[in-house]
């Protein structure tokens, strides 16, 4: 464990960690986020939405890869535009991206302890917190083989021990599960859970059964819009056995899509 | 055709072309302007051919090499054609120079060295793979470029920048060829391309 | 585990310094004759291969600038707090510590060849010629650091390494040759005179491109906004032209500049005299009783030279070579592991000339000094092909004349053998033809 700052501790005074208000984002030309009012506090939340929805676009705006185009966005109770200085926002921030780049010839410790370092982290509290990361996704067995020689689902949790060695408190991860096996997916929720303690964390993905079990929240975007927000339970309670899935949660998502679609059409 | 056309640009030919191309035109016009001389210097010649060989040597894998091999194409003859194909499109460059006021020749030194360099290259690449495979083939260039040795020991150690009627020369180079292409044709550029 | 160790072990940096220090080696150790004369020519040979490590510096750095790219890393890295020119400090550093160990450990090898030899060390001289090399060295691999990252393909190594050979190459012999002086690091390298040296304006104007080149390739790398790496260029150009103001302008500083204290001679505290210049001051001991052998067949005849000096001419001032026949002037060899090289033609060197210069416009006779010289030493003429070093085709009617002319001195009592040795002696002073004296 590392100490914490003065300013970590004083960064708790905000009411959301992620705040955003008419937020716009491009994607190339398109804009993928279009008048987005989201709110996340501590807690897992699960990001819900078919494909070209607009979530990987969202998770890289609230990483500070890309630019917002219109709207607010606060992080961590930081405006992020054009001329902040984003360096206490990222310092707090774990971001897992969809394409996980990574450099094949550095070791699984390396490349973590690389990120702390890019993470700007005090030096001396680098290797614990490298180990403890490895640890917590369970990659402590081949902590010293090189990322070129692990499967894709060692690399997947190479790349959350990556996102997590700062212990951030936002946590971006933009499909943490592909790849990972129902094995190390129920490690991955129990992680998931055990850090949404204390962090805001915002988990982009497909599966709806992930979202269902390890998530104390569920934000569900269609088209660059925020569709619906609320707890699993709620989510589930919005389908019945009319609409299409093979689950609670699932029935209730089709359910909640198809009701925006409606009312997008009308 | 379009399937040539799709293979070509899989091994990111065009991109290799344009540069290969490019970088002959400006070698080609730096000589023309600064040297009087018509016959461009053989040091010159060899590192141009160097280049060039460099150049094309990144078109030897494709981007997957296992999902490539899992195709059921006939793949030695595929790879014995490409290469032959390059030998040919990498000799055409400096060969249109002869006509011209800058000459990179001659014809036989161009034949020796594409052919051999190339096929050092080709063994390189089942080796260490494409990407890194003009690293041993540019250096030996670079070095005879700039530093010929005489006598039969200096010729096979400095034999792309021997003249062009050096026999000992031409063996190494001829030798280089068919053990590259035999290689290449055979065991494929090495396969730890994708993650690289 | 600090960064700049993790790079050291996964960057390119390693690798192209092992490669450097194997090239660097190989090529001095090719041809120890070249360089085994002094610390400067082993130096200034070190400085023309820089032809080889200076492209393949170059390339290293585009290969390893490259990586970023490569990896697709970038989209993570930039939600980092650390900038870019934190995140680039480490592998610019690897890079750089790894090229200089790499040079350093060049000479290191190549001077435990000298180290016993080569007695006059100039420090000042020496590690200003080294210094600047590394520093070239690092200048190169920054650039390439940079320009990788700015054309991140494949082929930008290679093709970076084969502009590198040509810029260099053709930069050491450009036209104005002061241009070439202050921005290739390959220029001056190929000496005269073993006391040749690299003026030192020279030197510090080539740090100056090279610092400037450095910088360039610096700003190249961790720049962020394309202004900023459009404004790159603007070091190098600054620095090159403030090169060109202090670059020295004459051709001789440029092409045969002297190390004075080198070339100063250093002679025998006793009679005869014996002198060499202080760089080859190591074979002293071997040269002076050779020398002196030959000052003794040449004391035979009256009026004979009572010393022998190394030969210590300086580039462009050839009409300043003193007409002393009390001296006679040789060259000295050095061998491959610093010695004297060829003893056997020493006394030869000595005596062939009857130890009168050589002077334009007067006449010489090959065989009858032939003749009058071998006279002198006690021996038949023989060809000069295997004795004198560097000779390997003359007419052999020079020796066949020259054993006539012998036999017949021979034939003759010595003391008027030596009267007609003197004469041809008296008429090469006088500048008189020497045929038919003998």
């Amino acid at each position: 464990m590392r100490a914490v700052s003065e300013a970590e501790t004083a960064t708790t005074i905000h009411p959301w960690a992620v705040q955003a208000e008419a937020l716009q984002v491009k994607a190339g030309r398109h804009l993928a986020v279009d008048g987005l009012d989201l709110a996340l506090g501590t807690g897992v939340h699960g990001l819900l939405g078919p494909n070209g929805a607009g979530k990987t676009t969202l998770m890289r705006a609230l990483a500070t890869v890309l630019k917002p185009a219109g709207g607010q966005l606060t992080l961590l109770g930081q405006p992020v535009d054009g001329r902040a200085d984003l360096r206490s926002v990222r310092r707090a921030l774990g971001y897992l991206p969809q394409h996980f780049g990574f450099y094949p010839r550095f070791t699984v410790r390396e490349f973590v302890s690389y990120m702390a370092w890019l993470k700007e982290m005090p030096k001396a509290a680098i290797p614990a917190a490298t180990q403890r990361a490895i640890d917590r996704v369970g990659l402590a067995a081949k902590a010293d083989a090189r990322l070129k020689t692990l499967s894709g689902g060692m690399l997947r949790r190479a790349g959350i021990a990556q996102a997590i060695v700062n212990d951030p408190q936002v946590l971006l991860l933009d499909e943490p599960t592909v790849g990972l096996d129902p094995e190390q997916r129920l490690d991955f929720r129990e992680l998931l859970r055990d850090i949404g303690t204390d962090a805001c964390v915002l988990v982009s993905t497909h599966l709806v059964e992930d979202v269902a079990a390890a998530c104390t929240e569920v934000v569900l975007v269609n088209e660059g819009r925020l569709v619906w927000q609320g707890t699993p339970t709620q989510l589930t309670a919005q389908g019945d056995a009319s609409h299409a899935g093979d689950s609670a949660a699932e029935r209730g998502y089709s359910a909640i899509l198809r009701r925006s679609r409606a009312e997008a059409a009308r | 055709m379009i399937y040539i056309q799709l293979y070509l640009r899989s091994r990111r030919v065009p991109l290799a072309l344009a540069v290969a191309a490019g970088a002959a035109v400006v070698l080609w016009t730096l000589w023309l302007t600064l040297s009087t001389e018509s016959r461009v210097a053989t040091s010159m010649v060899v590192l141009t051919v160097g280049l060039l060989v460099s150049a094309v040597s990144t078109t030897l894998a494709a981007p997957d090499e296992n999902l490539d091999r899992t195709a059921s194409r006939r793949w030695p003859w595929w790879r014995a054609a490409h290469l032959l194909a390059a030998v040919a499109v990498v000799m055409l460059i400096p060969l249109a120079t002869l006509m011209t006021g800058a000459q990179f020749g001659p014809a036989t030194l161009l034949l020796r060295d594409v052919a051999g360099l190339f096929g050092l290259t080709a063994l390189a690449a089942t080796v260490v793979g494409a990407a890194r495979s003009w690293f041993v083939p540019l250096g030996w260039a670079v070095i005879a470029a700039l530093f010929p040795q005489p006598g039969l020991w200096g010729a096979l150690a400095t034999w792309p920048s021997q003249p062009h009627g050096n026999r000992p020369a031409a063996v190494v180079a001829a030798a280089f060829a068919v053990a590259g292409l035999v290689t290449y044709a055979l065991a494929g550029p090495a396969r730890r391309e994708p993650a690289e | 585990m600090s960064i700049v160790g993790i790079e050291l072990r996964r960057s390119a940096a390693v690798g192209a310094a092992l490669l450097a220090f194997a090239v660097g080696t190989v090529a001095l150790y090719a041809d120890t004759g070249r360089w085994a004369g002094g610390w400067i020519p082993m130096a200034l040979t070190l400085r023309e291969y820089t032809l080889l490590l200076w492209p393949l510096a170059l390339a290293a750095g585009a290969w390893q600038g490259r990586r970023e790219h490569r990896a697709k890393v970038g989209e993570l890295f930039v939600t980092t707090p650390r900038s870019r020119a934190g995140r680039m400090r480490p592998v610019l550093i690897a890079m750089a510590a790894t090229i200089v160990l790499a040079h350093l450990l060049v000479n290191v090898a190549a001077g435990v060849w000298i180290a016993g030899t080569a007695h006059y060390f100039p420090l000042a001289g020496f590690t200003v010629i080294t210094v600047v090399g590394t520093l070239s060295l690092v200048a190169a691999a920054w650039l390439g650091l940079g320009l990788g990252r700015l054309w991140p393909a494949l082929v930008t190594a290679p093709a970076l390494g084969v502009a590198g050979v040509l810029v260099i190459f053709y930069g050491a012999i450009m036209k104005p040759r002061w241009a070439g002086a202050a921005l290739s690091p390959v220029f001056g390298s190929g000496g005269f005179f073993r006391y040749q040296t690299i003026d030192s304006r020279v030197s510090a104007a080539l740090a100056i491109t090279m610092t400037g080149l450095a910088v360039t390739g610096l700003l190249l790398l961790v720049a962020g906004r394309p202004g900023l790496r459009a404004a790159a260029v603007l070091p190098v150009v600054v620095a090159a032209g403030l090169a060109f103001t202090i670059v020295p302008r004459d051709e001789a500083t440029l092409l045969g500049p002297s190390d004075q204290r080198a070339r100063e001679l250093v002679c025998t505290d006793d009679a005869p005299k014996v002198c060499v210049t202080r760089i080859d001051q190591n074979v002293l001991p071997a040269l002076t009783p050779l020398a002196r052998q030959g000052l003794a067949a040449l004391a035979k005849v009256p009026g004979g030279p009572t010393a022998v000096h190394e030969e210590n001419y300086e580039f462009g001032r050839w009409d300043e070579i003193p007409r002393d026949n009390s001296v006679v002037t040789v060259s000295v060899g050095i061998d491959d592991h610093g010695g004297l090289a060829n003893p056997d033609s020493v006394v030869h060197g000595v005596v062939s000339g009857l130890g009168v210069v050589y002077q334009e416009d007067c006449e010489r006779d090959g065989a009858v000094e032939r003749a009058a010289a071998y006279y002198l030493m006690g021996r038949r003429p023989v060809s000069d092909v295997g004795v004198v070093p560097g000779v390997i085709e003359e007419s052999p009617e020079i020796t066949t004349e020259a054993v006539k002319l012998w036999e017949r001195l021979q034939a003759l009592p010595s003391s008027e053998a030596l009267t007609r040795v003197a004469a041809v002696r008296q008429a090469l002073v006088d500048c008189k033809s020497p045929v038919g004296l003998l």
